[in-house]
């Protein structure tokens, strides 16, 4: 293991809550080496210590033999580690070079910009990444796989010699996928170790020559591809065998259908949707990023125009033009950001829980007995920790603030709920809170149409899965068929076929 | 009242009564002389003047908690005072329905903002900037360097329920900061400004209706603008093109330093009008001082900010959720 990158007894936490337990294990100098595990298993706190972003607690970070101190990611640029992270930092406003060189500009004496030197540079870049954009095109008009390979470019700017990628997939299309291990392959012939983070375990297999896994912080184990199998890493993630399910065993102790959609349809995200949601069940919406699940939550729920169907509910149908329209027929969505879409910073958590209701029921005044004890009924029955009704949301950890988002629209009684990514950057504990909180709900009768990118999440508390891919519904999953290899093959399209799947809805032209 | 009144309007308190002590200690006269600051009449004369701006800081205030801004109001008091003044002086109408027509203009102004703003997308500032623009120039058009005066046909010594008319903007300025604080606090509109202006978007997802509640921001500061505009046409007895010149820029700082946050989602209106008295007292006693002439705006300018980072580095407001 001389000679690669090596964590020896890494440790951070942040607050309560241990991101990393004493990591340990080696990464070959020149191979291509997965991270994986589920959310909050500390992946991407392992990578923000290696970019320099975050300084461990304890322990050291080696590179060739000689320990790495970082004292911050410009640092750890320059010494040839490089990181492309799962949100596209970038910016907008700027050209593709502005973006490459950013922070980091070539200068003329006097400090002017040397503006042809880094155009030549990118376009050079570029070429090797065969990414066939000008240099002068502006940042915020390449297609996401361009974007994420621009961050490429950006570490390789600066001779790099590791590169981190934290779950560089999400938002590409198959193509896009295999254009990136393109350059991923001709980079570790280069030379270039690479450090992959994902939770899409195809890709891993297919990329990687050994395997890390972690789990709620800590290392379970690393191994060569060779000598394990996806379901093996998959128990290893998990740490159980097999994944809990919370969903109900029985086929059809579901109640009526609650919420009826029929040939939804907003072009280009999505078309001719059709499913319902009973009450006393958990549907799973299963996608990948761009797949039209977050856009088909957000237009059942009036917060944009739908171009064709139909939306009941308890057969009653409805057209919900804004959000305030459905809450008020019984529908919440949890959304999918919670700092952008879900929580006001300015208000206390108290004022934050009672919100959505007052809105739903179009009160006048304010009734601060009734927001108290509203916002104390929420807080007991979510188990919120916080150290008043009065605190900030941003006093809150993650979970806690998710549980908030969940609590307001709980207190609005919804008929049916829509969670979208209901535990996405939530601890471990909390997720299973979260859980727990919505198969309650759904036991007293609630219908809940879950959409999460987290496929073991979808498998431990749905009833069924509804697969979505590029904007259409591409079959429903129940029971013992549930697995992740059924699911993600729906998902990620391949056609080869299997017993587990039911294709459903008509096949549309989906757009590429 | 509890949760009315808070920490934040306490601390604008705290610096208005260190300020009126302050020039209370100054300007002490000799014995046997009246005090030049501290006697009713020159407390009148903060309290009218405070007024015209206080009044319209309310509305300046609740538009910047909402996360917009306002230009218009200087140029909205302008152009009431001179449709107030074409109505009752030139058209002879009686002064009730001149008041009410100056009031149409806020709601006018107040409506045009809130439609460029909430329909056609336009920045609030671009947006106000614009009709502050038309606002002034309207009141250029109508006066063609004429004015009206209209204390000739107001009554001399006016009064009203036994109180000179000199009151009349005070006493409107605290009422309706009375209403507005529990509008803010205490009902649900007031709540869904807060919200709006503290994140738009998950506003939105909480099923605010979100441009009407901006809608409301703007027309309640425009119409309040008017009101400032109808107190000033009746106490100086003027309706004139060139009145309130750069009044927005005091209204806005009077909201700022009664701790409205220039980002939104923080503030309170109550704070605003102790805003306007802190400037208010400022510029009555600062010409007092002897010496202290043509340093007025400057040791006005120095105020502003020294407030708001004196506030800012107490921390007591701000980081209090309302």
């Amino acid at each position: 293991m001389s000679s690669g990158l090596e964590f020896r007894g890494v440790s951070k936490s942040f607050g309560a809550v241990r991101a990393l337990d004493d990591v340990s294990f080696g990464v070959t100098a020149g191979e291509t080496h997965a991270c994986v595990g589920e959310n909050g298993a500390g992946k991407s706190t392992l990578l923000k210590v290696l970019a320099g972003i975050v300084a461990p607690d304890r322990g050291e970070i080696r590179w060739q033999d000689e320990r790495l101190r970082l004292t911050g990611p410009r640092d750890a640029l320059e010494r040839g580690i490089g990181l492309v992270s799962q949100e596209t930092l970038a910016f907008p406003n700027l050209s593709v070079s502005a973006n490459i060189f950013a922070g980091r500009e070539r200068t003329l004496r006097g400090g002017r910009l040397d503006e042809p030197a880094m155009r030549a540079r990118t376009a050079a870049l570029l070429a090797d990444l065969h990414v066939p954009v000008s240099p002068d095109t502006g940042m915020d008009r390449l297609p996401a796989a361009y974007a994420q390979l621009v961050q490429v470019a950006r570490a390789l700017a600066f001779d790099c010699r590791v590169l981190v990628l934290d779950e560089p997939t999400t938002s590409l299309t198959d193509a896009e996928v295999d254009h990136l291990f393109g350059v991923l392959g001709r980079l570790k012939v280069q030379g270039v170790t690479v450090l992959f983070v994902s939770h899409r375990l195809p890709e891993v297999f297919r990329l990687c020559d050994r395997i890390t896994v972690l789990r709620d912080g800590r290392l379970v184990t690393t191994v060569a591809r060779a000598e394990t199998s996806p379901d093996a890493i998959v128990r290893a993630m998990v740490g159980r065998e097999p994944p809990a399910r919370l969903a109900g065993s029985g086929e059809d102790t579901r109640g009526r259908a609650l919420l009826a959609v029929r040939d939804f349809t907003r072009r280009p995200a999505f078309e001719y949707v059709s499913f319902d949601v009973h009450a006393g069940e958990v549907v799973g919406l299963f996608g990948l990023v761009g797949s039209g699940r977050s856009e088909l939550l957000e237009t059942i729920f009036g917060l944009h125009a739908r171009h064709a169907g139909t939306l009941a509910i308890d057969g009653h149908p409805i057209s919900p033009a804004s959000p305030a329209e459905a809450a008020r027929a019984g529908l919440a969505l949890v959304p999918e950001d919670r700092q952008r879409q879900g929580l006001f910073a300015n208000l206390s958590v108290r004022h934050n829980l009672a919100l959505p209701r007052a809105a739903q029921r179009r009160l006048l005044t304010i009734h601060d007995h009734d927001e108290r004890q509203l916002a104390q009924h929420a807080v007991d029955a979510l188990s919120i920790r916080t150290s008043s009704l009065e605190s900030a949301p941003a006093e809150l950890s993650g979970g806690n603030q998710q549980k908030v988002v969940t609590g307001k629209w709980l207190a609005t009684e919804p008929r049916v709920l829509l969670l979208d990514e209901p535990t996405k950057g939530v601890d471990v504990g909390a997720k299973f809170e979260i859980h727990g909180i919505i198969r309650q709900q759904v036991r007293d009768g609630m219908g809940c149409l879950m959409a999460s990118s987290d496929l073991p999440e979808v498998l431990a508390i749905a009833d069924r899965i509804l697969v979505m891919r590029q904007g259409g519904l591409r079959g429903e999953i129940t029971g013992a068929m549930a697995t992740e290899e059924n699911v993600m093959r729906l998902a990620a399209h391949e056609t080869r076929s299997s017993g587990g799947s039911v294709p459903a809805g008509p096949a549309s032209g989906g757009h590429s | 009242m509890k949760g009315l009144w808070r920490a934040r309007e306490a601390s604008t308190v705290a610096i208005l009564a260190i300020e009126i002590l302050f020039f209370t200690w100054y300007l002490w006269p000799e014995a046997g002389r009246p005090h030049p600051f501290l006697n009713l009449g020159n407390v009148l004369l903060i309290f009218k003047y405070s007024s015209i701006y206080g009044i319209a800081a309310i509305g300046a205030a609740i538009v910047i908690i909402s996360g917009g801004l306002d230009l218009a109001p200087g140029a909205v008091i302008a152009l009431t005072t001179v449709v107030t003044g074409y109505c009752f002086v030139q058209a002879q109408w009686p002064l009730g329905p001149s008041i009410l027509a100056g009031l149409l203009v806020g709601l006018t102004t107040g409506a045009l903002s809130s439609w460029l703003v909430v329909r056609v997308g336009i920045t609030p500032f671009i947006a106000t900037l614009g009709v502050m623009g038309i606002a002034r120039g309207a009141a250029y058009v109508v006066t063609e360097a004429r004015y009206y005066d209209l204390s000739a046909r107001l009554p001399r010594d006016w009064r009203l329920a036994g109180v000179s008319i000199d009151w009349a903007g005070p006493i409107i300025m605290i009422g309706l900061a009375a209403v507005f604080q529990v509008l803010m606090r205490r009902f649900q509109w007031g709540r869904s400004i807060f919200a709006v202006g503290g994140n738009e978007t998950a506003a939105i997802f909480s099923g605010i209706r979100v441009g009407r509640v901006k809608t409301s921001a703007y027309l309640i500061a425009g119409l309040l603008a008017s009101i400032s505009g109808v107190v000033l046409a009746i106490v100086q007895g003027q309706g004139k093109a060139d009145l309130a010149n750069g009044y927005e820029l005091d209204i806005i700082a009077s909201a700022v330093v009664g701790g409205t946050s220039l980002s939104g989602g923080r503030g309170s209106v109550a704070g605003a009008v102790l805003g306007a008295l802190i400037f208010g007292v400022l510029r009555n006693a600062l010409p007092q001082i002897p010496g202290a002439t043509f340093y007025d705006r400057l040791i006005v300018g120095v105020a502003v900010i020294g407030i708001v980072v004196m506030d800012r580095t107490i921390g007591s407001r701000g980081s209090k959720a309302p």
